[in-house]
């Protein structure tokens, strides 16, 4: 078998871009000439050897790139502090995205809480749904309006608001039987392919015994959530722009009068 | 490398394996970079297998402390020597010390066997 090893010494060479150009400027001949020893007088066999030779590439190159850039940063404080001014924002700038996000979906449940706690306590007083529930159509692909369903204690649709076309949506049984051993329920319903829904469950005991299900079209909220990615993101990548933008002017500004 | 550690090798300790095997190796004589990496390889230099990047890494950071440097013998530009300077073996000598005592407090809680001739 032709010993690959002429070609490893030329990949060795060519993997030494790894190293910050400085290191390789000072001991890359010197290197390339040590491997060339060790290779001629090496005691394992080949693949060992150069497995060996290439592990350690890598672990000194990003030694060596790491230990580089720690300099460079404590050499110039104001790259460091602009580091850190940065890491502070992310996080500042992370954590009121998350809290904005919370509070959209939060927001998402309402008025349709109010709305589940309305008709079941009617309903459990003795209202008939049908009393209960005024009459309405909505097209859960179309409209945006919170909407309101009755299921009797089986889960058959009974009295509703909200339209798939011209049918009532079921619910999965699943959501039933977590509604009647937790009294409620709140979820994300996708009841058709992309229609999503921020519905609010609840079991109502008493003599007509039965859930109601309140439901909003998740639409807006989606999109507000997409816009609020977006402007964070964009936001959080100015910043960083700018504050890279910055720190290099400000660095030039102190260079500038020392070396003139 | 700054005058207060120049002035203290103790401010040097502890020695990572590779540069105390380094200093080891040049103890004895001056060295170019292979001669270096055979001697640490061996169980008498501290059995450290290293590559050329980690043997040029610690050599560099090694100039920089002061701790060794190049000589005025070369085959060429790509075999310069190393020796030890007078601050390395002083540094070499407390690394040496320290681990002296601390063979001594193992064997003494009996972690550390004697070995059988």
């Amino acid at each position: 078998m032709r010993d690959a090893s002429p070609l490893l010494l030329r990949v060795y060479r060519i993997a030494l871009v790894f190293y910050p150009a400085k290191f390789r400027q000072e001991y890359r001949q010197q290197m390339l000439q040590t491997l060339r020893d060790a290779y001629c007088d090496k005691q394992t066999g080949s693949g060992k050897f150069w497995v060996s030779v290439f592990y350690d590439l890598l672990k000194s190159a990003a030694m060596e790139r790491s230990s580089m850039l720690r300099a460079q940063i404590l050499k110039q404080p104001i790259f460091l502090h602009t580091f850190a001014l940065a890491l502070i924002m992310t996080i500042l700038g992370g954590a009121a995205a998350i809290t904005m996000h919370g509070m959209l979906r939060r927001g998402a449940n309402q008025p349709q809480a109010e709305m589940a706690d309305f008709y079941s306590s009617e309903i459990f007083s003795g209202t008939s749904p049908e009393d209960a529930i005024p009459a309405g159509y909505i097209d859960l692909e179309r409209n945006l309006q919170p909407f309101v369903i009755f299921y009797d204690e089986h889960g058959k649709p009974e009295r509703s608001t909200g339209y798939l076309g011209q049918a009532i949506p079921v619910l999965p049984p699943g959501v039933f039987q977590y509604a009647r051993d937790h009294g409620s329920d709140v979820f994300t319903w996708q009841p058709r392919r992309g229609v999503r829904i921020a519905a609010v469950t609840r079991y109502i005991a008493g003599t007509r015994p039965g859930y109601i299900l309140a439901g909003r079209s998740l639409r807006l909220t989606e999109e507000y959530e997409s816009l609020l990615r977006r402007m964070t993101f964009f936001g959080w990548f100015a910043t960083m722009l700018l504050l890279a933008f910055g720190a290099v002017l400000l660095n030039r500004a102190q260079r500038g009068p020392l070396a003139a | 490398m700054n005058a207060k550690r120049l002035s203290d090798p103790g401010g040097m300790l502890p020695l990572t394996a590779a540069v105390f095997s380094i200093l080891l190796a040049l103890a004895g004589s001056e060295k170019h970079g292979y001669a270096i990496m055979k001697e640490v390889s061996l169980d008498e230099g501290g059995a450290v297998s290293m590559g050329p990047g980690t043997l040029y890494g610690s050599l560099d950071r090694m100039l920089k402390a002061s701790l060794i440097e190049e000589t005025d013998l070369t085959d060429n530009d790509r075999r310069r020597y190393y020796r030890i300077t007078r601050f390395g073996a002083e540094v070499l000598a407390a690394e040496t010390s320290r681990l002296s005592r601390a063979i001594r407090s193992a064997r003494r809680k009996g972690v550390l066997k004697e070995a059988r001739p």
